[in-house]
């Protein structure tokens, strides 16, 4: 064996002898290093980003004509013409020019393949890297409370309204991270410390159901992260912070009689060694919390190590996971012990390991056709000390291949194959299993007017252990029309659907005193969704845009008290016959170069009802709204963010009537303002920037899950060192 | 840019909505009730096993008012020989149906029987609760909604008995 690798290696090497270098710096418009900007040489797989230095690298490329492309969020894309190496090495001094509006972003999720926001049918928004930094983001979820047309409901996440709260059951937005899906094998919720915010490069909100490509759980809509490129040369990254949470507002709330403490530190490096490139980074993160018993300690990991064959194959290798210890904060005693549990919970903890692993094989065979194929493994452990004792044990097995083909200048395909087998051991859930199977195809054609016409289609075919088969149609069509150099239209109408979770199905045991009950007769819920949005250049400093949607739920998955035996009220998951979630959307984004002032607005009306009893769905607020001011002059930056959302009119009134909630009724309209302040000294040839956060400047006090106060206020400061 | 000024002022205008305090506790609920200090003056009677405060709505103008229904507090046993013992209705009792309302008699009654017991005949009435120092009659309790009447004391003079209830 290890002769046939020693020949293997040798092979590879003596191919290597006729080989260029291209090498590079990519700066901003001021001259300012760019860290971590993606370069790739189009029509290859070689790919990296740039270091602290703005610096660049490909070695050993064979003699061709390349094309460098080069991409950052916040900037315009760039693009070289076709490079000779006749000479062994070529030197680019690339300026990228910052980009006002996000239209001309580049995005991967809403086709599984490079498109510009301009060119979908649907509507999309990428959050920044650099927003986990300045704002001193720990998840991925506190970004999302920030993204247009996006609310976060305690830990679940909802795209314009299609989730409510279900008790870490099911989730109707599909996260994944490189187009891995992130959903766990029992509960199918997202658990949000698992993706590692420091590795962050963007992350894509495809808005809308998006089950044609990506089948269940996408009802709702996609959230991808796309993790940072490997650093052609070593980069080291250093993360820092320490915050403390303010005094609650009210005496009869503080519980401690002190400032709470959060900090964290994050060590990351990556390089490439020949062929082999790689990402490293441990975190450590611990938080006191502001509630009694919402404490948390976590040690996060991530690996990710990519070979590359050659300029059209790669493999690469992820493991990505955290050991956490935390305690139990379900629900408030009462609205004068709010941020003390209920007394059966206090002393309550529940340690979890959660670790995904997975491998990816990239190979371009020619420029039109290249495939991937990708198989991972989700393994999720959890246990609480509840009354109930629960525990569960996860092994999720997902592959999927997907090939994409160019058939001609105007048409491009993209079709795959994705299975998946989940296999619980738990004594809330029992002991089941499930299985899943899914065929997809998705067409575009180019017309030069321009506009693009999409349609796609998958078909799913399931089991969850003993509940009956299900399958399902997914098409979808789409439309995507530049009226003007100012004027995109787009439309799109689909059909999606979702499986009930192995939780949602089996799920029993107590929580805070509640029963849940399992419900072998659930079934999968259907949708049928369509959008038309128009996205208009008003001038050169102002972008709007706006989205009308209508969505329809058949059989839709919502957790209700059943209160049929008063003396035993209990939950139980069940579908609702008929659901609507109707809406408008408006995005305004003012960019004022010359002031280095952007002012984002985003408004959200919804109207989500569920038909059968003509009433609100839970947790669903009717308006939202969004502010975002940011100025940045010179090496300072500054930023007020805004948040308001109305009070929700739906929630579990079940649990105040039975009085397993004391004071459950008790919420808000939400007004929430963040303010921070930055300096960014790599402009003087300080590897180093500050930032300071002040987090609900007001103190604020608001659910958004009732019985649970969200974070009072709280000032971090936060260190980042990159060399 | 002067005419996205007033957009900008709107902007921050909304800020000063955060300024309230949105959720805050509920007012406290004071459980309606009673409490203060009984004083025991002179040597505690021989035998004497139970010791209790207790509270009667109606007065007691025969030994047929001395029934469960008109009781509505019996205090724990006040242990034997104390000087000075403090209550609070809420807190030790026997028996409580406390409600906002008025009340005609509160008084410390003693009793030899080993068990408690609700028979007129096995009680001695040691003190009486008085309004206002009148101690010509028996002193009126009267209990707001949500609230605590503070400060109640009963003098139980061993030499000087107060006037006994019918049916003693």
């Amino acid at each position: 064996m290890k002769k046939i690798i020693v020949i293997y290696f040798t092979l590879i090497f003596s191919l290597q002898a006729q080989t260029s270098n291209i090498t590079g710096k990519v700066t901003s418009e001021v001259g300012t290093p760019l860290i971590g900007a993606n370069v790739i040489l189009q029509g290859t797989l070689i790919g990296t980003a740039t270091d602290s230095r703005g610096n660049f690298s490909f070695t050993g490329l064979t003699k061709a004509g390349y094309i460098v492309e080069v991409t950052m969020v916040g900037y315009k894309k760039f693009v070289s013409n076709p490079l000779n190496l006749d000479d062994d090495k070529i030197d680019l001094s690339i300026t990228l020019e910052p980009q006002s509006f996000q239209i001309d972003q580049v995005v991967v999720t809403a086709g599984k393949h490079n498109q510009d926001i301009s060119e979908l049918p649907v509507s999309a928004y990428v959050i920044n890297a650099n927003e986990f930094s300045e704002k001193s983001f720990v998840k991925l979820d506190d970004a999302l409370r920030y993204a247009p047309g996006v609310n976060v409901t305690f830990d679940q996440v909802s795209i314009r309204g299609s989730s409510g709260y279900s008790r870490g059951a099911g989730t109707r937005v599909l996260v994944a991270i490189d187009g891995i899906p992130l959903y766990t094998g029992d509960t199918g919720e997202i658990i949000w410390e698992v993706v590692p915010v420091t590795e962050i490069q963007r992350v894509e909100i495809i808005k809308g159901a998006a089950s044609s490509l990506y089948g269940s759980t996408a009802l709702g809509g996609v959230i991808n992260v796309i993790t940072k490129d490997i650093a052609s040369n070593p980069l080291t990254y250093i993360r820092t912070y320490v915050g403390a949470y303010d005094k609650p507002s009210h005496t009869e709330w503080d519980w401690s009689g002190e400032r709470r403490i959060y900090n964290g530190l994050t060590l990351s490096h990556s390089n490439k060694i020949g062929k082999l490139g790689f990402s490293l980074s441990f975190s450590r993160i611990e938080d006191q919390s502001y509630r009694q018993g919402g404490w948390s300690k976590r040690y996060a990991g991530y690996v990710r190590a990519k070979y590359t064959f050659n300029e059209s194959t790669n493999l690469s290798f992820l493991a990505n996971g955290y050991t956490q210890d935390r305690g139990t904060f379900n629900f408030w005693k009462d609205s004068r012990n709010a941020l003390v549990p209920p007394d059966n919970d206090q002393g309550q903890r529940t340690p979890s390991d959660r670790l995904l692993y997975a491998l990816v094989f990239e190979n371009v065979v020619n420029s039109n056709f290249n495939y991937k194929v990708n198989t991972s493994l989700y393994r999720t452990y959890w246990k609480d000390d509840s009354e109930s004792n629960n525990s569960s044990g996860t092994n999720l097995y997902r592959s999927e291949i997907q090939t994409e083909y160019k058939i001609s200048e105007n048409l491009l395909t993209v079709n795959g194959i994705e299975g998946s087998y989940g296999i619980v051991k738990s004594n809330i859930f029992s002991n089941p299993d499930a299985k899943n199977i899914g065929v997809y195809t998705h067409w575009e054609y180019d017309f030069n007017f321009p506009l693009t016409l999409t349609f796609g289609s998958r078909f799913d075919y399931g089991k969850l252990d003993t509940l009956k088969s299900f399958s399902a149609v997914s098409p979808k069509f789409g439309i995507n029309y530049n009226l003007s150099k100012y004027t995109i239209l787009r439309s799109s109408v689909g059909m999606g659907f979702r499986a009930p979770t192995l939780a949602e199905a089996f799920t029993s045991t107590r929580a805070s005193g509640i029963p849940v009950k399992p419900n072998p007769n659930i079934d999968r819920e259907t949708s049928y969704s369509f959008e038309i949005g128009v996205n208009q250049n008003i001038s050169d400093f102002w972008n709007l845009d706006l989205a009308l949607f209508h969505n329809e739920y058949f059989d839709f998955i919502e957790p209700r008290i059943d209160t049929t035996q008063i003396s035993d009220p209990y939950v139980i998951f069940d579908n609702v016959p008929k659901a609507k979630i109707q809406g408008a959307e408006l995005n305004s984004l003012f960019n004022f170069d010359r002031l280095n002032v952007t002012l984002n607005l985003s408004y959200m009306y919804l109207w989500a009802r569920d038909i059968e009893n003509n009433r609100s769905l839970k947790y669903r607020p009717r308006h939202l709204f969004y502010g975002k001011l940011s100025y940045s002059p010179g090496i300072f930056e500054f930023g007020l963010d805004f948040r308001y959302w109305s009070k929700v009119e739906e929630i579990d009134f079940e649990l105040i009537e039975f009085n397993l909630l004391p004071d459950g009724h008790k919420r808000v309209d939400v007004y929430v303002v963040d303010l921070r302040g930055g300096v960014n000294l790599f402009t003087l040839g300080v590897p180093v920037n500050i930032y300071l956060n002040a987090n609900n400047l007001f103190n604020y006090n608001y659910v958004e899950m009732i019985g649970n106060i969200s974070p009072i206020r709280n000032i971090s400061l936060n260190l980042e060192l990159i060399f | 840019m002067k005419k996205f000024i007033p957009q900008i002022l709107m902007f921050f205008n909304l800020f000063f909505f955060s300024c309230g305090e949105g959720i805050s506790p509920a007012p406290e609920i004071i459980e309606p009730g009673f409490s203060g200090t009984i004083r025991f003056i002179g040597q505690w009677p021989s035998d004497i096993t139970q010791t209790n405060i207790v509270l009667f709505k109606n007065p007691l103008l025969s030994a047929a008012d001395f029934n469960v229904f008109n009781i509505k507090f019996i205090s724990n046993t006040i242990p034997y020989g104390a000087s000075i013992y403090n209550f609070d209705s809420r807190e030790n009792f026997l028996l409580a149906d406390v409600q906002p309302g008025e009340y005609a008699y509160l008084a410390v009654g003693q009793s030899k029987t080993p068990q408690l017991s609700l028979s007129r005949s096995d009680w001695f009435v040691a003190g009486v609760y008085y309004q206002n120092g009148d101690t010509t009659k028996p002193g009126t309790l009267t209990i707001p909604i949500d609230a605590l009447i503070e400060g109640i004391e009963i003098i139980v003079d061993f030499n000087n008995p107060p006037p006994q209830p019918p049916g003693g």
